[in-house]
C-alpha cells in the first residue's frame, strides 16, 4: 500500500537487478522463436514448413534450459520460489479486487502460474509437433514406429494447443499491461533492463545463489544425450517406407512423356484402371506391348498406396469419381494447389499440372515433404 | 534421368564427330547407315525404290483431323523445326528430331514401330501408312 502511494507522488526508488542476463535473453528468445512458430504455422503455406519445424524445436530446447535455470539460477530465476498453491492465487486475486494486493519483486503468484502453463505447453507442442514429423511426413526421430492415422489426430491436438496457448500469450500481454498500470512500474522494460524499483512492503524472495557451472554440465549432458538418441532414433527407417528402387521398364515407359509417377501415389485398384486404358491416355495414345503392360501393372499393383504410409499415399487414396486416376483431379489436390495462380501450371517451365516434379524436387521419391517445395520463377511459353 | 550417362557422352560424342565430318565431308547429308536400313526396309514393304523428303515435310508440319483434340499435328509437341527440341504436353523435353543432331534417332525397328503407332494414332486417330512413315524419316533423316 505505501509503495502506490509513494509511487504515485514520484519519488524515485533505487533500482535492483531482479532478471539475470539468461532469463531475458531466454524470454526474448522465447518471444521471437514463438512468433516465427505460430507466423509459419497459423498464417504462411507449407513451403514455410521447415521454418516451422525449427522454431518448434528451439522453443522446446528454450524451454528445457529455463527448466534447469529455474532450479539452479539466481533467487528470482527460480521457478520453484514462484509457484505457489491455488490458495495463494485465489487470495492474491481476491485482493486484487479489493485493490490491496502486494507489490511482487519476482513472479507474482497468477505470472508464476502462466510460466508453469507455458512450459506446459511449449513442451506439448514439441512433442506432438515430433510425433507428426514422425507419423504423417516419415522424418525425426519419431518416424521408425509412428502411424499416419495415429499422428493426423495428434496433429489435430498440436493445433487446439497452438490455439490455447495464443490465448494464453493474449493473458499474459494483458497481465503484464494491467500490472505495469497498477505499480506503475514498466514490467516489459524491466525485462528488457533487468532492474525493477526496490520499494518499501514489495514482497521479496528468499534469497539463492546460482549454480551455473552445474547449470551448464546439466544443460550439455542432457542436450548431448538428446541428440545422440534422437540421431539414432532418425537413423532408423522409417515406418511404412516407400519403395525405393524404381522398375526399368515403368521408368522407361511411364516416364517418356512426363516424370514417373511413384507407385505410392495411388492405390492398386486405380493403377490397374489406368493400365486399361492407356490407348486413351489424358487424350494421347500411350499404348504398350502386352508383355511391359502387363510388367508395370504388376509393380504398380504391388507398390501402390495400401503398402506405404505416407501422407501421398494416404491423401490420393481418395480421388475424384468422374477421374479414377488422376491426382490433379483429387480434392485434396485441388485444396492444396488453390493458392497458386493458374498461369504458372501452364507457362514454362512447369507446363503441367501433372509436372509435380517441376515444384517439388523430391516428387519422383514420392515422399513430397513441403520443405522440397518451390515454385519456379515463371517465363513465357 | 532416365538414361544412363554412358549414352549421353557416347550422343554427344557422336553429335561431335558428325558435325565435324559436315564440316569437312561432303555438302550433302546422308543418314547413317542404321537410318538407311530401316528406311530400305520400309521401302522394301511398301514395294517402292525410295521416300520423298518433301511429302514427308508436309505430312509432319501439317495440321491433321480425326486424332485427338489435344494433338493436332506432330509439330504439337516436336516443334515445326526438327531441329529445335521438342516438348510434351507435360512438359518434358524431347530431343530434336532431325538425324544430324539426335544421331541415335530411327535406330531401334521397336522403339520407331512404338512410337508411330502412339503418335499416328493420337494425331490421325489410325495408324500411319509405310510411305507416310518412309517419307517422314526421309525428311527427318535429311536434316
Ligand atoms: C505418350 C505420352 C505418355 C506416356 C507414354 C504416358 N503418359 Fe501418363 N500422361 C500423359 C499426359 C499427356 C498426361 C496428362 C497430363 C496433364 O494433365 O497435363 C498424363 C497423365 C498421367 C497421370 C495423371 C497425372 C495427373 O494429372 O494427376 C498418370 C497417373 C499417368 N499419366 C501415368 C502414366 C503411366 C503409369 C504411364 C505408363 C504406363 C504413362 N502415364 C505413360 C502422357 C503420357
Ligand atoms: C506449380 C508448382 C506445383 C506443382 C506443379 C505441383 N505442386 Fe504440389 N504443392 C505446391 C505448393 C506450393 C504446395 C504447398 C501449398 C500450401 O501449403 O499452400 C504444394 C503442396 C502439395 C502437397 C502437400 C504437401 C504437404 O504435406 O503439405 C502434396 C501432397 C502435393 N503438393 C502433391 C503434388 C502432386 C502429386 C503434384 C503433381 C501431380 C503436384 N503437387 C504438383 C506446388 C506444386
Ligand atoms: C503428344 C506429343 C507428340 C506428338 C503429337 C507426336 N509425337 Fe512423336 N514422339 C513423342 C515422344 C514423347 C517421343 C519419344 C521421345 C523421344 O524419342 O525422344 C516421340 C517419338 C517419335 C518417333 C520415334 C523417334 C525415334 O527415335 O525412334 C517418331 C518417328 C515420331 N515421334 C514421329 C512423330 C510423328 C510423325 C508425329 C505426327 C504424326 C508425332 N511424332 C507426333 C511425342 C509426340
Amino acid at each position: 500500500m505505501i509503495s502506490l502511494i509513494s509511487a504515485n507522488s514520484a519519488i524515485s526508488f533505487p533500482k535492483i537487478a531482479v532478471w539475470d542476463v539468461f532469463v531475458r535473453v531466454f524470454h526474448w528468445s522465447l518471444v521471437l522463436v514463438v512468433c516465427i512458430a505460430a507466423l509459419t504455422g497459423f498464417v504462411l503455406d507449407a513451403t514455410w514448413f521447415q521454418i516451422h519445424v525449427w522454431a518448434g524445436t528451439a522453443s522446446a530446447l528454450l524451454i528445457f534450459v529455463r527448466l534447469i535455470w529455474g532450479a539452479l539460477g539466481p533467487t528470482y530465476a527460480r521457478l520453484g520460489n514462484a509457484v505457489t498453491d491455488p490458495a495463494t492465487m485465489i487470495r492474491h486475486t481476491r485482493s486484487l479486487m479489493v485493490g490491496n494486493a502486494p507489490r511482487h519483486i519476482g513472479h507474482n503468484p497468477l505470472a508464476a502460474a502462466m510460466v508453469l502453463a507455458m512450459v506446459a505447453v511449449v513442451f506439448t507442442l514439441g512433442l506432438s509437433g515430433v510425433i507428426v514429423l514422425g507419423g504423417v511426413y516419415k522424418t525425426g526421430p519419431l518416424a521408425f514406429g509412428l502411424t499416419y492415422s495415429t499422428a493426423t489426430s495428434v496433429g489435430e491436438l498440436h493445433q487446439v494447443i497452438a490455439i490455447g496457448f495464443l490465448v494464453l500469450i493474449t493473458l499474459h500481454i494483458a497481465g503484464a499491461i494491467y500490472e505495469s498500470r497498477r505499480t506503475r512500474e514498466n514490467l516489459p522494460l524491466a525485462m528488457v533492463t533487468g532492474l525493477k524499483e526496490n520499494r518499501p512492503g514489495d514482497h521479496v524472495a528468499p534469497h539463492h545463489s546460482a549454480h551455473p557451472v552445474m547449470a551448464g554440465f546439466l544443460v550439455v549432458g542432457a542436450l548431448l544425450l538428446a541428440f545422440g538418441a534422437g540421431n539414432n532414433l532418425a537413423a532408423r527407417p522409417e515406418y511404412g517406407g516407400l519403395v525405393q528402387q524404381i522398375d526399368v521398364v515403368y521408368q522407361d515407359e511411364c516416364a517418356a512423356c512426363h516424370m514417373a509417377f511413384h507407385p505410392s501415389l495411388m492405390t492398386g485398384q486405380n493403377w490397374v484402371a489406368l493400365m486399361a486404358n492407356l490407348p486413351d491416355h489424358f487424350g494421347e495414345d500411350a499404348s504398350l506391348s502386352p508383355a511391359s503392360q502387363a510388367d508395370i501393372t504388376a509393380w504398380l499393383t504391388r507398390n501402390a498406396a495400401e503398402t506405404a504410409d505416407t501422407k501421398p499415399a494416404h491423401v490420393f487414396r481418395d480421388l475424384d469419381q468422374a477421374y479414377p486416376y488422376t491426382f490433379t483431379k483429387a480434392p485434396y489436390w485441388q485444396q492444396t494447389h488453390q493458392n497458386i495462380a493458374p498461369e504458372v501450371f501452364n507457362l514454362a517451365p512447369v507446363f503441367s499440372r501433372a509436372n509435380c516434379a517441376a515444384c517439388h524436387s523430391d516428387a519422383e521419391t514420392g515422399w513430397f515433404y513441403p520443405a522440397n517445395i518451390t515454385i519456379p520463377q515463371e517465363k513465357s511459353k | 534421368m532416365s538414361r544412363p550417362r554412358t549414352s549421353q557422352t557416347q550422343r554427344g560424342l557422336q553429335a561431335v564427330l558428325t558435325s565435324t565430318f559436315l564440316l569437312v565431308g561432303p555438302t550433302h547429308l546422308t543418314a547413317g547407315p542404321a537410318q538407311d536400313a530401316v528406311i530400305a526396309a520400309l521401302a522394301a514393304e511398301a514395294g517402292v525404290s525410295g521416300f520423298s523428303a518433301q511429302t514427308g515435310k508436309a505430312f509432319f508440319q501439317a495440321s491433321h483431323s480425326g486424332g485427338k483434340p489435344e494433338t493436332p499435328s506432330c509439330t504439337t509437341c516436336h516443334t515445326s523445326d526438327p531441329l529445335a527440341a521438342g516438348r510434351t504436353r507435360v512438359g518434358k523435353p524431347i530431343e530434336p528430331m532431325a538425324v544430324s543432331l539426335s544421331p541415335n534417332r530411327f535406330t531401334d525397328p521397336e522403339k520407331l514401330a512404338k512410337w508411330f503407332r502412339r503418335n499416328c494414332n493420337s494425331v490421325l486417330g489410325r495408324e500411319c501408312t509405310t510411305t507416310e512413315q518412309g517419307d517422314v524419316l526421309t525428311y527427318l533423316s535429311s536434316l
